[in-house]
């Protein structure tokens, strides 16, 4: 006996339905029915309920009959072929909602379908009915309708935080609104949209008005002259079709993009945090899908990019929010395709130079810093008495000055090595010594540097007295330990063996005061 | 200096880009640029019978001469020019009676080799040679000198032949540098006096890795001998030193770049440039860049690999071929299609059938450089770049490089 697996429908509308949250996505299903439809003008209201949001969509599209409004309200009963999300879940999302009612003319034939209660019948394990009713009108009335009461956002979901801002980068970012297909068609069709909200949502203006196409910001190839000069530079590739041959077949990418600065970057719209939206993007239908930044090779950035790539091979998860064929020859070709392609935009000598000003310009900050900071140093060289060691190189550059100034100071530093725990070879009265050079005789405790192998230690000055009395009450690396200022010596004792060590404090050697004469 | 009746001629008949074709005069000869020199030994040891022995070069020498232990067959046009070095003489263990028996008639004039009509490059061989009668094969390192090196050139019958030069290597300081550029600008001075009735075409040696380097190496030698001497005397430049860096490709591309620089300031950008020991897929890059010739043994060792080539770009093992995507002379033989099977006597006939095929494709791929040249525009040679050395990976970078450099670029 055969079984055929059953469905219950039911689960399966709440299921899709559920697959949707945001009313942004409700927008996104209308646009692209729209534009299948050849509208050239869409109107979308939106207004904020106590119960969630009323949403209207209308449109002077090609409008429905009935087979077109079955496969609208029916699932799995697309009709498209050709045409923007195949799968026709889209519009399932509007069962989420009190009330749908589409009005739509086609030949002369007003349809009216209306829906009541739908997402609470699904909820109840009831399938929602529509009643449908025709009314005759003018040939020349064309267009679709479209009202969701009460639509149910996502939980959490506040219609309030709907920008027109917000939504303006959503549609250029998501939606056919932002479709890169003009740049490869001829004579391109194209769409109004116009979106208003109510007060009570934004009311820092009227409506929205936008096209269906993704525009660039403006080329400018050569560099501005103030302090960031490639911040604005911006070129563009122009769009490009390449043949891709993949095991099993053939398949066509488009490429269009730009590669530009921050400020240019700037003037695009884009979804989300603006960092990360740019680099390389495959597209179906024209619309952008998934990042590829791993196309860009390493040693750059993906962020001065902007690249499209539309493939009409891609298989997108049913919410479009994925591509679901990445397993596939047709994938990993054009993904080759497109490694390759980049690679040629990357080598191209408008890139490097954008590059390399932009390393000029960071360059030349740099030396104006560099300029304000060596300012404040010469100013305190010049302002201070006396010649002051800051670190350890200066110290040593204190026992030179030492043993140049002072009669009867004889001390030369023959061997430097600033890594090693014991820095310097001295040569004292003629004998080679080992000495630790320290700006503070502190920094020597601090570090833990051991004592065995020390004959002195040459610091300008000795730090928190603190600190020492410490090291003295509690031991050094597991030894005891006596400092004597007076006599200038430290005594080190652990496991039976002594070891003497000299203090030298260049402070004491640079008592009578020099001033520093600066070289201007 | 005596006066010469000069027999060169170099002439450009193509540009694309800064990549050339051009035709390469000496005497009757003609040869088409750019092309490549594939190395071979004359004289490996062996007598006349084995068409003086050598192993798998044997083989290519029967190849070369359509000998009937290959089958017979006309594989002349692949040996429209061929490279050997001095050096080669030092290769096996002859004694001073072969070596001199080998010398006693120019290559081409030998009845063996009537068949043979190329271009013959003689280099001058670097450091070690067989001096005098005290060969016994096993330590005849000897150093030795500019005349005796000019006069084994000439006794061999090149047609083209390098002063002998001191080449650098990486890790030399700017000193080692300086004193081998003086040794070679001795060597040049020396090379110019011996050889000022040579009726063949002479070519100076040029070693750098950049710009400096060369323009160093050039002044240290226009110490010694004068500039307009050696732009009269000389008919081409030989770039030298680029072997150890024959993997760099990056540094290789940027050696080149500033090599034609040089000669641009130094005034010898009329001469054609030879690049010595570099080819496979470097090849269709300094072709671009405008090198007029290359030479190289990648098309034997790697057939001694076991290596058969596809294309310029790739090679698979040979037990893997079949054989019948190949429609050049050595793949279309029923013969040499069983040798390459590996049912042949002697390893030599198995992989020297592979080298002859592995050449032949280098020269089928410069027949189509030369096209790509000849043909209108930049286009036609940076689409064959593009479908070629940019698809491999480790090339690609300098392909762009290259192409953007000396084709016009991809997005202008």
């Amino acid at each position: 006996m055969k079984k055929a697996p059953k469905v219950n429908e039911v689960n399966e509308f709440l299921e899709i339905a559920s697959d949707f949250e945001d009313p942004l996505e409700v927008i996104r299903e209308s646009l692209s029915n729209s534009y299948d439809a050849e509208a050239s003008e869409i109107e979308i209201t939106i207004r904020s309920r106590p119960q969630g949001s009323d949403i209207i969509i209308e449109d002077d599209g090609n409008g429905m009959n009935e087979r077109d409004l079955e496969s609208f309200f029916d699932l799995g009963n697309s009709q498209k072929t050709d045409s923007i999300g195949y799968k026709g879940h889209g519009t399932k999302i509007f069962y989420k909602s009190d009330r749908i009612v589409v009005n739509t003319a086609k030949n002369g034939v007003n349809r009216r379908a209306v829906m009541d209660n739908p997402w609470e019948k699904l909820n109840r394990q009831e399938l929602p009915e529509y009643e449908l009713t025709k009314a005759d009108v003018r040939d020349e009335n064309q267009g679709t309708r479209i009202k969701i009461t009460n639509f149910r956002s996502g939980e959490g979901f506040d219609p309030e935080s709907l920008t027109y801002n917000k939504i303006h980068h959503y549609l250029k970012w998501k939606t056919i609104a932002g479709s890169t297909a003009h740049f490869f068609e001829d004579n391109p069709r194209e769409m109004d949209i116009r979106v208003d909200l109510g007060e009570e949502i934004d009311d820092t203006r009227d409506e929205l008005v936008t096209t269906s196409r993704l525009e660039f910001p403006d080329e400018q190839l050569e560099p501005s002259d103030d302090e960031f000069p490639a911040e604005r530079m911006c070129k563009h590739y122009e769009p490009r079709e390449i043949e891709v041959e993949y095991d099993g077949g053939m398949t066509t990418v488009q490429i269009v993009g730009m590669v530009g600065g921050k400020a240019a970057r700037n003037e695009l719209p884009t979804h989300g945090r603006h960092s990360v939206q740019f680099g390389v993007w495959f597209a179906k239908d024209h619309i952008k899908v998934e990042q590829i930044n791993e196309t860009i090779s390493h040693d750059n950035e993906f962020i001065h990019f902007f690249f499209i790539v539309n493939c009409q091979d891609l298989e997108l998860s049913a919410n479009r929010e994925t591509i679901r064929n990445k397993s596939n020859p047709v994938f990993r070709a054009v993904r080759d395709e497109v490694e390759f392609y980049m690679s040629k935009v990357t080598q191209d000598p408008w890139f490097k130079n954008y590059l390399e000003i932009r390393r000029e310009g960071k360059l030349k900050r740099r030396a104006r810093t560099q300029e304000s900071s060596l300012q404040d140093r010469r100013k305190s060289v010049t302002e201070r008495e006396r010649f002051e060691p800051s670190n350890r190189a200066e110290v040593l550059l204190a026992v030179e000055r030492a043993s140049q100034q002072q009669a009867g100071f004889s001390l030369q530093v023959e061997d430097y090595q600033p890594d090693a725990d014991i820095q310097a070879i001295v040569r004292h009265q003629g004998k080679l010594r080992n000495a630790a050079i320290h700006h503070q005789l502190t920094e020597h405790f601090k570090n833990e540097s051991p004592l065995e192998h020390i004959d002195l230690i040459i610091y300008w000055e000795q730090g928190d007295p603190t600190k020492l009395n410490e090291v003295e009450r509690t031991g050094y690396i597991g030894g005891e330990i006596e400092i004597d200022h007076d006599s200038g010596s430290i005594t080190y004792q652990r496991d039976g063996d002594s070891s003497y060590i000299e203090l030298l404090s260049l402070t004491d050697v640079f008592k009578p005061k020099t001033k520093a004469i600066a070289d201007d | 200096m005596s006066q010469v009746t000069r027999r060169f001629d170099f002439e450009v008949d193509a540009v694309a880009g800064d990549a050339r074709t051009g035709t390469l005069r000496i005497g009757s000869q003609e040869l088409a640029t750019p092309n490549l020199f594939p190395v071979l030994n004359f004289y490996g040891g062996g007598t006349e019978r084995s068409v003086f022995g050598g192993g798998i070069h044997r083989t290519i020498k029967e190849f070369m001469i359509g000998a009937d232990r290959i089958g017979g067959g006309d594989y002349s046009e692949y040996f429209d020019c061929t490279m050997t070095s001095v050096a080669s003489l030092t290769d096996y263990n002859i004694t001073h009676e072969r070596y001199q028996s080998y010398l006693d008639t120019p290559i081409k004039e030998r009845e063996l080799f009537e068949p043979y009509n190329g271009t013959l490059f003689v280099d001058s061989g670097g450091f070690k040679f067989l001096d005098g009668g005290d060969i016994d094969g096993s330590d005849f390192e000897v150093d030795i000198d500019q005349e005796k090196i000019y006069e084994i050139q000439k006794k061999m019958g090149a047609d083209i032949i390098l002063n002998l030069d001191h080449p650098i290597a990486p890790d030399d300081s700017h000193e080692q540098r300086m004193e081998k550029a003086e040794k070679t600008a001795l060597n040049i001075a020396e090379f110019l006096d011996l050889s000022s009735d040579f009726d063949g075409a002479r070519y100076l040696t040029l070693h750098g890795y950049n710009y400096s380097m060369m323009d160093a190496f050039l002044e240290k030698i226009t110490s010694i001998v004068d500039t307009r001497e050696i732009h009269e005397a000389f008919d081409g430049v030989a770039l030298g030193s680029l072997v150890p860096k024959k993997d760099n490709r990056e540094l290789l591309i940027q050696a080149v770049t500033d090599c034609q620089e040089v000669l641009q300031d130094w005034g010898f950008d009329d001469m054609p440039l030879h690049v010595l020991g570099i080819s496979s897929r470097a090849v269709p890059l300094l072709a671009a860049l405008g090198v007029d010739s290359f030479d190289a043994s990648s098309y034997l060792h790697n057939a001694i690999n076991g290596k058969y080539y596809k294309s310029m770009m790739e090679s698979v093992p040979i037990s893997e071929v079949s054989f019948e995507n190949c429609d050049c002379p050595v793949c279309s033989s029923e013969l040499h299609r069983q040798r390459m099977r590996g049912d042949a006597e002697y390893q030599k006939d198995i992989y020297g059938a592979v080298a002859v095929h592995n050449l032949i494709i280098q020269k089928q791929e410069l027949a189509t450089i030369r096209d790509r040249i000849r043909a209108e525009g930049t286009a036609p040679l940076r689409e064959y770049i593009e479908s070629t050395v940019a698809r491999d990976k480790q090339t690609r970078q300098v392909a762009h490089k290259v192409v953007n450099q000396s084709l016009g670029g991809y997005f202008q």
